[in-house]
Protein backbone atom coordinates (compact mmCIF):
# COMPACT_ATOMS: atom_id res chain seq x y z
CA UNK A 1 0.00 0.00 0.00
CA UNK A 2 1.34 3.71 -0.96
CA UNK A 3 0.07 6.68 0.22
CA UNK A 4 -0.99 9.36 -2.80
CA UNK A 5 2.51 11.45 -2.25
CA UNK A 6 4.58 7.85 -2.49
CA UNK A 7 3.15 7.65 -5.93
CA UNK A 8 3.23 11.03 -7.24
CA UNK A 9 6.55 11.01 -6.68
CA UNK A 10 7.39 8.08 -7.99
CA UNK A 11 5.78 8.92 -11.17
CA UNK A 12 7.60 12.01 -11.36
CA UNK A 13 10.97 10.89 -11.07
CA UNK A 14 12.34 11.10 -14.19
CA UNK A 15 11.88 14.42 -14.72
CA UNK A 16 14.99 14.62 -11.89
CA UNK A 17 17.58 15.03 -14.16
CA UNK A 18 15.48 18.44 -15.62
CA UNK A 19 14.80 19.38 -12.60
CA UNK A 20 18.29 19.40 -11.47
CA UNK A 21 19.65 21.68 -14.52
CA UNK A 22 17.06 23.92 -13.96
CA UNK A 23 18.13 24.02 -10.24
CA UNK A 24 21.43 25.06 -11.03
CA UNK A 25 20.75 27.45 -13.58
CA UNK A 26 18.99 28.85 -10.84
CA UNK A 27 21.62 29.34 -8.48
CA UNK A 28 24.16 30.57 -10.90
CA UNK A 29 21.18 33.46 -11.56
CA UNK A 30 21.75 33.88 -7.48
CA UNK A 31 25.35 33.88 -7.89
CA UNK A 32 25.55 36.46 -10.80
CA UNK A 33 23.28 38.08 -8.44
CA UNK A 34 25.57 38.33 -5.65
CA UNK A 35 28.42 39.69 -7.76
CA UNK A 36 26.02 42.60 -9.25
CA UNK A 37 25.05 42.93 -5.75
CA UNK A 38 28.65 43.41 -4.59
CA UNK A 39 29.77 46.66 -6.20
CA UNK A 40 33.29 45.74 -5.74
CA UNK A 41 34.32 43.31 -8.71
CA UNK A 42 34.69 44.62 -12.15
CA UNK A 43 32.30 42.73 -13.64
CA UNK A 44 29.46 44.40 -11.84
CA UNK A 45 28.86 46.66 -14.97
CA UNK A 46 29.07 43.78 -17.13
CA UNK A 47 26.46 41.48 -15.65
CA UNK A 48 24.35 44.51 -14.56
CA UNK A 49 23.46 45.79 -17.68
CA UNK A 50 22.23 42.59 -19.41
CA UNK A 51 20.58 41.87 -16.41
CA UNK A 52 18.65 45.43 -16.83
CA UNK A 53 18.03 44.73 -20.42
CA UNK A 54 16.40 41.36 -19.49
CA UNK A 55 14.55 42.59 -16.46
CA UNK A 56 13.27 45.10 -18.48
CA UNK A 57 12.02 42.25 -21.65
CA UNK A 58 10.50 40.16 -19.11
CA UNK A 59 8.41 42.68 -17.46
CA UNK A 60 7.54 45.18 -19.63
CA UNK A 61 7.79 43.67 -22.98
CA UNK A 62 7.44 40.45 -23.32
CA UNK A 63 4.26 39.52 -21.10
CA UNK A 64 1.96 41.88 -23.42
CA UNK A 65 4.71 41.65 -26.50
CA UNK A 66 1.52 41.10 -28.77
CA UNK A 67 0.60 44.60 -28.39
CA UNK A 68 4.34 46.30 -28.20
CA UNK A 69 4.78 44.29 -31.34
CA UNK A 70 0.73 46.03 -32.71
CA UNK A 71 1.76 48.75 -32.25
CA UNK A 72 5.79 48.73 -33.65
CA UNK A 73 3.81 47.87 -36.86
CA UNK A 74 1.26 50.71 -36.52
CA UNK A 75 4.18 53.54 -36.10
CA UNK A 76 5.72 51.72 -38.78
CA UNK A 77 2.90 52.03 -41.33
CA UNK A 78 2.31 55.43 -40.19
CA UNK A 79 6.21 56.55 -41.39
CA UNK A 80 5.44 54.54 -44.54
CA UNK A 81 2.54 56.41 -45.26
CA UNK A 82 3.89 59.79 -44.27
CA UNK A 83 7.26 59.18 -46.41
CA UNK A 84 4.94 57.92 -49.24
CA UNK A 85 2.36 61.41 -49.00
CA UNK A 86 5.46 63.64 -48.99
CA UNK A 87 6.99 62.11 -51.88
CA UNK A 88 3.82 62.37 -53.98
CA UNK A 89 3.37 66.20 -53.17
CA UNK A 90 6.83 66.81 -53.75
CA UNK A 91 6.71 65.13 -57.01
CA UNK A 92 3.34 66.76 -58.35
CA UNK A 93 4.61 70.26 -57.70
CA UNK A 94 8.18 70.18 -58.13
CA UNK A 95 8.70 72.84 -55.42
CA UNK A 96 8.55 72.12 -51.24
CA UNK A 97 5.47 72.41 -50.31
CA UNK A 98 4.55 75.63 -47.56
CA UNK A 99 1.29 76.44 -45.86
CA UNK A 100 -0.83 79.42 -47.21
CA UNK A 101 0.02 81.82 -44.50
CA UNK A 102 3.77 81.05 -44.83
CA UNK A 103 3.36 82.04 -48.21
CA UNK A 104 0.96 84.95 -48.08
CA UNK A 105 3.64 86.78 -45.43
CA UNK A 106 6.70 85.76 -47.51
CA UNK A 107 4.81 87.36 -50.79
CA UNK A 108 4.30 90.35 -48.29
CA UNK A 109 7.87 90.53 -46.88
CA UNK A 110 9.19 90.23 -50.62
CA UNK A 111 7.05 93.06 -52.09
CA UNK A 112 8.16 95.80 -49.02
CA UNK A 113 11.35 94.55 -49.57
CA UNK A 114 11.36 95.42 -53.35
CA UNK A 115 9.48 98.62 -52.69
CA UNK A 116 11.91 99.48 -50.42
CA UNK A 117 15.05 98.00 -52.56
CA UNK A 118 13.40 100.40 -55.67
CA UNK A 119 13.10 103.75 -53.06
CA UNK A 120 16.80 103.38 -52.78
CA UNK A 121 18.39 102.55 -55.91
CA UNK A 122 16.01 105.50 -57.91
CA UNK A 123 18.20 108.19 -59.27
CA UNK A 124 17.45 111.91 -58.78
CA UNK A 125 16.26 112.69 -62.46
CA UNK A 126 13.90 115.36 -61.93
CA UNK A 127 14.66 118.99 -61.77
CA UNK A 128 14.96 120.83 -58.45
CA UNK A 129 11.50 121.62 -57.37
CA UNK A 130 10.68 125.47 -58.22
CA UNK A 131 9.52 128.31 -56.27
CA UNK A 132 5.74 128.66 -57.36
CA UNK A 133 4.27 132.26 -56.92
CA UNK A 134 0.04 131.86 -57.61
CA UNK A 135 -0.72 134.49 -59.18
CA UNK A 136 -4.62 136.54 -58.08
CA UNK A 137 -7.36 135.04 -59.74
CA UNK A 138 -8.73 138.28 -60.74
CA UNK A 139 -5.34 139.10 -62.86
CA UNK A 140 -5.77 136.21 -64.93
CA UNK A 141 -9.37 137.02 -65.47
CA UNK A 142 -8.45 140.28 -66.57
CA UNK A 143 -5.87 139.51 -69.47
CA UNK A 144 -8.89 136.81 -70.59
CA UNK A 145 -11.13 139.69 -70.89
CA UNK A 146 -7.62 142.06 -72.68
CA UNK B 1 9.23 1.63 -1.99
CA UNK B 2 11.70 4.35 -0.39
CA UNK B 3 10.07 7.46 1.28
CA UNK B 4 11.02 10.77 0.35
CA UNK B 5 12.56 12.76 3.25
CA UNK B 6 10.47 16.44 3.89
CA UNK B 7 12.95 18.38 5.83
CA UNK B 8 11.20 20.46 8.68
CA UNK B 9 10.62 23.78 7.64
CA UNK B 10 13.25 24.72 10.95
CA UNK B 11 15.80 23.21 8.99
CA UNK B 12 15.92 25.49 6.39
CA UNK B 13 18.79 27.55 5.29
CA UNK B 14 16.05 30.45 4.54
CA UNK B 15 18.17 33.45 6.28
CA UNK B 16 21.23 32.02 4.83
CA UNK B 17 19.33 32.64 1.48
CA UNK B 18 17.94 36.06 2.40
CA UNK B 19 21.38 36.72 2.36
CA UNK B 20 22.07 35.32 -1.00
CA UNK B 21 24.08 32.14 -0.36
CA UNK B 22 24.21 30.14 -3.20
CA UNK B 23 24.68 27.27 -1.38
CA UNK B 24 21.46 28.15 0.84
CA UNK B 25 19.57 28.81 -2.45
CA UNK B 26 20.84 25.42 -3.67
CA UNK B 27 19.78 23.07 -0.39
CA UNK B 28 16.41 24.94 -0.70
CA UNK B 29 15.55 24.40 -4.42
CA UNK B 30 16.98 20.64 -4.25
CA UNK B 31 14.20 20.21 -1.27
CA UNK B 32 11.37 21.78 -2.88
CA UNK B 33 11.94 20.82 -6.92
CA UNK B 34 10.15 17.33 -7.49
CA UNK B 35 7.28 18.71 -4.98
CA UNK B 36 7.18 21.55 -7.02
CA UNK B 37 6.37 19.75 -10.35
CA UNK B 38 4.47 17.43 -9.18
CA UNK B 39 1.93 20.08 -8.22
CA UNK B 40 2.28 22.19 -11.25
CA UNK B 41 2.48 19.21 -13.73
CA UNK B 42 -0.80 17.39 -12.24
CA UNK B 43 -2.84 20.75 -12.62
CA UNK B 44 -1.52 22.03 -15.94
CA UNK B 45 -0.76 18.81 -17.73
CA UNK B 46 2.18 19.63 -19.67
CA UNK B 47 5.98 18.50 -18.72
CA UNK B 48 7.61 21.68 -20.77
CA UNK B 49 5.46 24.06 -19.01
CA UNK B 50 5.34 22.34 -16.02
CA UNK B 51 9.52 22.80 -15.98
CA UNK B 52 8.75 26.47 -17.37
CA UNK B 53 7.02 27.17 -14.39
CA UNK B 54 9.27 26.07 -11.78
CA UNK B 55 12.17 27.81 -13.41
CA UNK B 56 10.46 30.78 -13.33
CA UNK B 57 9.24 30.30 -9.77
CA UNK B 58 12.97 29.93 -8.69
CA UNK B 59 13.92 33.08 -10.50
CA UNK B 60 10.87 34.68 -8.93
CA UNK B 61 11.81 33.62 -5.19
CA UNK B 62 15.12 34.76 -5.73
CA UNK B 63 14.08 38.03 -6.52
CA UNK B 64 11.13 38.49 -4.12
CA UNK B 65 12.67 36.81 -1.15
CA UNK B 66 12.58 40.04 0.77
CA UNK B 67 8.99 39.76 0.81
CA UNK B 68 8.94 36.46 2.84
CA UNK B 69 8.00 37.43 6.06
CA UNK B 70 8.37 34.42 8.32
CA UNK B 71 11.26 32.08 7.20
CA UNK B 72 9.24 29.03 8.15
CA UNK B 73 6.68 29.72 6.01
CA UNK B 74 9.14 29.52 2.98
CA UNK B 75 7.89 26.18 1.61
CA UNK B 76 4.24 27.56 1.26
CA UNK B 77 5.29 31.24 -0.07
CA UNK B 78 7.43 29.06 -2.45
CA UNK B 79 3.90 26.71 -3.58
CA UNK B 80 2.36 30.28 -3.70
CA UNK B 81 4.33 31.74 -6.36
CA UNK B 82 4.32 28.50 -8.48
CA UNK B 83 0.13 28.60 -7.93
CA UNK B 84 -0.12 32.34 -9.20
CA UNK B 85 2.24 31.23 -12.37
CA UNK B 86 -0.59 28.17 -13.24
CA UNK B 87 -3.53 30.57 -12.63
CA UNK B 88 -1.91 33.17 -15.12
CA UNK B 89 -1.56 30.37 -17.57
CA UNK B 90 -5.35 29.35 -16.98
CA UNK B 91 -6.01 33.01 -17.59
CA UNK B 92 -4.41 32.67 -20.64
CA UNK B 93 -5.97 29.30 -21.65
CA UNK B 94 -9.25 30.71 -20.86
CA UNK B 95 -9.85 28.05 -18.30
CA UNK B 96 -12.75 27.67 -16.36
CA UNK B 97 -11.05 28.12 -13.05
CA UNK B 98 -13.60 27.83 -9.94
CA UNK B 99 -17.03 26.15 -9.27
CA UNK B 100 -18.19 26.85 -6.12
CA UNK B 101 -19.28 24.11 -3.66
CA UNK B 102 -22.39 25.40 -1.82
CA UNK B 103 -21.93 24.25 1.86
CA UNK B 104 -19.02 23.53 4.04
CA UNK B 105 -18.52 20.26 6.09
CA UNK B 106 -18.85 20.55 9.50
CA UNK B 107 -16.21 17.60 10.15
CA UNK B 108 -12.49 17.76 8.72
CA UNK B 109 -10.79 14.50 9.79
CA UNK B 110 -8.41 12.97 7.19
CA UNK B 111 -4.50 13.15 7.29
CA UNK B 112 -2.64 13.21 4.04
CA UNK B 113 -1.71 9.40 4.24
CA UNK B 114 -5.12 7.96 5.27
CA UNK B 115 -5.94 7.16 1.95
CA UNK B 116 -3.67 4.21 0.84
CA UNK B 117 -3.68 2.84 -2.50
CA UNK B 118 -2.62 -0.80 -3.57
CA UNK B 119 -0.22 -0.95 -6.20
CA UNK B 120 -2.89 -2.61 -8.56
CA UNK B 121 -4.92 1.24 -8.02
CA UNK B 122 -2.09 3.12 -8.87
CA UNK B 123 -3.02 4.09 -12.41
CA UNK B 124 -6.85 4.23 -11.90
CA UNK B 125 -6.08 6.89 -8.92
CA UNK B 126 -4.04 9.08 -11.12
CA UNK B 127 -6.81 8.57 -13.82
CA UNK B 128 -9.27 9.78 -10.76
CA UNK B 129 -7.03 12.49 -9.72
CA UNK B 130 -7.41 14.13 -12.57
CA UNK B 131 -11.28 13.76 -13.56
CA UNK B 132 -11.20 16.31 -10.21
CA UNK B 133 -11.86 19.99 -11.04
CA UNK B 134 -8.95 21.95 -10.91
CA UNK B 135 -9.65 23.77 -7.62
CA UNK B 136 -10.44 20.70 -6.22
CA UNK B 137 -7.36 18.91 -7.39
CA UNK B 138 -5.09 21.86 -6.86
CA UNK B 139 -6.04 21.53 -2.51
CA UNK B 140 -6.05 17.87 -3.15
CA UNK B 141 -2.05 17.84 -4.35
CA UNK B 142 -1.17 20.30 -1.61
CA UNK B 143 -2.50 18.59 0.60
CA UNK B 144 -1.22 15.20 -0.23
CA UNK B 145 2.35 16.40 -1.69
CA UNK B 146 3.55 19.01 1.18
CA UNK B 147 0.95 17.93 3.80
CA UNK B 148 0.12 21.76 4.11
CA UNK B 149 -2.42 22.98 6.66
CA UNK B 150 -5.36 24.51 5.65
CA UNK B 151 -4.74 27.57 6.68
CA UNK B 152 -1.55 27.58 4.11
CA UNK B 153 -3.65 25.94 1.84
CA UNK B 154 -6.06 28.70 2.13
CA UNK B 155 -2.90 31.29 1.57
CA UNK B 156 -1.16 29.61 -1.28
CA UNK B 157 -4.37 29.07 -3.43
CA UNK B 158 -5.78 32.74 -1.93
CA UNK B 159 -8.93 31.46 -0.87
CA UNK B 160 -11.14 31.29 2.15
CA UNK B 161 -10.18 28.81 4.52
CA UNK B 162 -13.86 27.38 4.18
CA UNK B 163 -13.56 27.30 0.58
CA UNK B 164 -10.60 25.23 1.21
CA UNK B 165 -12.50 22.71 3.89
CA UNK B 166 -15.26 22.20 1.60
CA UNK B 167 -12.89 21.57 -1.71
CA UNK B 168 -10.89 19.11 0.52
CA UNK B 169 -13.65 17.00 1.82
CA UNK B 170 -15.50 17.20 -1.44
CA UNK B 171 -12.76 16.10 -3.26
CA UNK B 172 -11.60 13.36 -1.38
CA UNK B 173 -14.94 12.12 -0.67
CA UNK B 174 -15.13 11.98 -4.55
CA UNK B 175 -11.90 9.78 -5.16
CA UNK B 176 -12.88 7.38 -1.91
CA UNK B 177 -15.91 6.86 -3.66
CA UNK B 178 -14.65 6.22 -7.18
CA UNK B 179 -12.05 4.09 -5.57
CA UNK B 180 -14.93 1.93 -3.96
CA UNK B 181 -16.57 1.94 -7.08
CA UNK B 182 -14.19 0.57 -8.97
CA UNK B 183 -13.11 -1.87 -6.61
CA UNK B 184 -16.40 -3.20 -6.40
CA UNK B 185 -16.22 -3.44 -10.35
CA UNK B 186 -13.58 -5.56 -10.20
CA UNK B 187 -14.63 -7.66 -7.48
Amino acid sequence: MKTPRDILFARHQAAAPKLDAIRQSAVAAVCDRRISADGTDERRSQTAAPTILQTFWRELIFPCHRIWAGLATMWVLIFIINFSQRDNVSSVTGKPVRSGGAVMSLQAQQRLMNELLADRSMPPETDPPRNFSPKPRTETSETTTV
Amino acid sequence: MKMLEVAEPEQLPVPQARAGEPAAWDALFRRYQLPLYVYVFELIRDEQAGLDIVQETFIAAVRHIGGLREDNKFGSWLFGIAHQKCVQRWRKRKEILFDEIPETPDEFEDGPDDLLIRQEQETEFMNLLNQLPLPQRSVLLLHFVEEFSLEEIARITETQLGTVKSRLHYAKKSLRKLLEAKNENTA
